[in-house]
């Protein structure tokens, strides 16, 4: 483990240290509902497609299922016909720091890692693995609010999650369709989509998971939203700190959270494990502060 | 004289169906196992007309149930973990046995020596094996099965 540098936590700390070994891939000749079984069984967003074992043609992402359910391709139809290629290298001995850069800049959720000039995967890095390691170096730290005070007392130094989260809810009806919902995710760049009910209030939540099931079970794309969404409505208070709604999302496998200001019906914004990790710290103002001294 | 999968395999299996959610897959374990007197672990999914689709293991349905970031649970002080099991298990609800089977099935014919299903469950760390022939399913294989007869063979 390398020193923690106190000005920047990221900083010394390399992408091998925070990637995940266990690849999920598939031959480009595997039908899409391979995918979509691998995806839900292995709780993965994306499968890379490889044309040799381990070597990286391209990806093929929940979004991009989505899109083929959109457009109505039988579930047999092999992943190179959607895949989205090259997938984006990074190397194992590259910062973390970097890789944020790379995601943020060419806006994908995850990096596959590979040594330069090596045809072999060694890993991927997703957005919830950066995160981890952050909590795991949050902990570590001598200067956190927490080591120095001690939870209760550090709580209210914390950065709370209206401070980070996504301003601004979108919306759809029970009553509307899949189809509908899936252009909504598409126009918007969400993971997933409110629905409510016809007074307004939150009813559930349509995830790019529940639609990617749908398209295996072979629904309609006229389907009612509230026939597959979750319910009900994962949400956190916004003055809540940061560290536990992180806490939620780690403990219960959902990527994001709606946010709620004075009551669980008046949803104000999203937090989601993306949002947590572009901040670029742990969640405490230790470490803020001492980003903006550097 | 060798044993072979003819002499091994049971012929007494139920099958599962890709459409069935898995409490339903869960239930047909918890009643099987009943009737057999032991606990099932697995089972094969067929479609209609009974050709072989796939396997369905408890450790295809642990792999759903178990937290995907509980890698970090280890780091995390104050862990609360009162009523995550209970919304593991509503979050498998929207799931199918056609969702997460193993489709990737090794299978043996009535003529696969003991020695050779020996080895490949080694190999490939499987504790059941279906046997076919034509295509058509003629029982299954079982570890427990074969280690029986191993015990029967050694004590002899």
């Amino acid at each position: 483990m390398p020193i923690i540098d106190y000005r920047e936590v990221l900083k010394g700390l390399v992408v091998q240290e925070a990637m995940r070994r266990q690849v999920i891939s598939l031959p480009k000749t595997a039908p899409l509902e391979q995918a979509i079984r691998f995806i839900i069984k292995y709780k993965v967003n994306a499968i890379l497609i490889t044309a040799a074992p381990k070597e990286g043609l391209g990806v093929v992402s929940k979004t991009d299922l989505m899109g083929a359910y959109y457009a109505g391709l039988p579930l047999g139809t092999p992943c190179e016909a959607i895949m989205v290629g090259p997938p984006l290298f990074i190397g194992p001995q590259d910062t973390l720091d970097c890789a944020l850069d790379a995601m943020r800049s060419q806006k994908v959720h995850r990096l596959y890692v590979r040594e330069n000039g090596a045809p072999q995967t060694l890993g991927v890095l997703a957005y919830p693995d950066i995160v981890g390691l952050l909590y795991r170096y949050c902990n570590k730290c001598e200067r956190s609010l927490r080591a120095r005070g001690g939870a209760a007392k550090s709580l209210p130094d914390h950065l709370r999650i209206r401070e980070v989260m996504t301003a601004g809810v979108q919306a759809y009806q029970q009553d509307d369709s899949l189809q509908q919902v899936m252009e909504g995710l598409a126009a918007y760049r969400f993971g997933a989509m409110l629905i409510k009910t016809p007074a307004g209030r939150p009813a559930g939540v349509v995830s790019k998971t529940d639609l990617i099931l749908a398209y295996k079970h072979g629904l309609p794309t006229d389907t009612l939203a509230r026939c597959i969404m979750t319910a009900p409505v994962q949400a956190c208070d916004g003055n809540a700190p940061v560290v536990d709604a992180l806490k939620t999302m780690i403990l219960t496998d959902v990527h994001r959270l709606f946010v709620y200001q004075d009551s669980s019906q008046n949803l104000v914004g999203v937090l989601a494990l993306s949002d947590v990790a572009r901040f670029r710290s742990g969640t405490c103002r230790a470490c803020l502060a001492s980003r903006i001294i550097s | 004289m060798s044993l072979t999968a003819r002499q091994l395999m049971d012929t007494r299996f139920e099958t599962l169906r890709p459409e069935m959610s898995i409490s339903e897959a869960v239930n047909i374990f918890q009643r099987t196992g009943r009737e057999r007197g032991r606990t099932v672990f697995g089972m094969m999914v067929t479609d209609e007309a009974g050709t072989l689709l796939g396997l369905l293991s408890i450790y295809d349905i642990l792999l759903l149930l178990r937290p995907k970031h509980i890698h970090i649970w280890g780091e995390m002080e104050d862990l609360e973990v009162s009523g995550l099991l209970e919304d593991a298990c509503r979050r498998t609800k929207g799931v199918l046995v056609g969702d997460i089977m193993t489709t990737d099935v090794i299978t043996i014919t009535p003529d696969t020596d003991l020695l050779l299903i020996i080895d490949i469950m080694i190999k490939k760390h499987v504790r059941r094996l279906p046997v076919l022939a034509d295509g058509k399913i003629l029982g299954i294989v079982y570890l427990s099965g074969v280690f029986d007869r191993l015990l029967e063979k050694l004590a002899g």
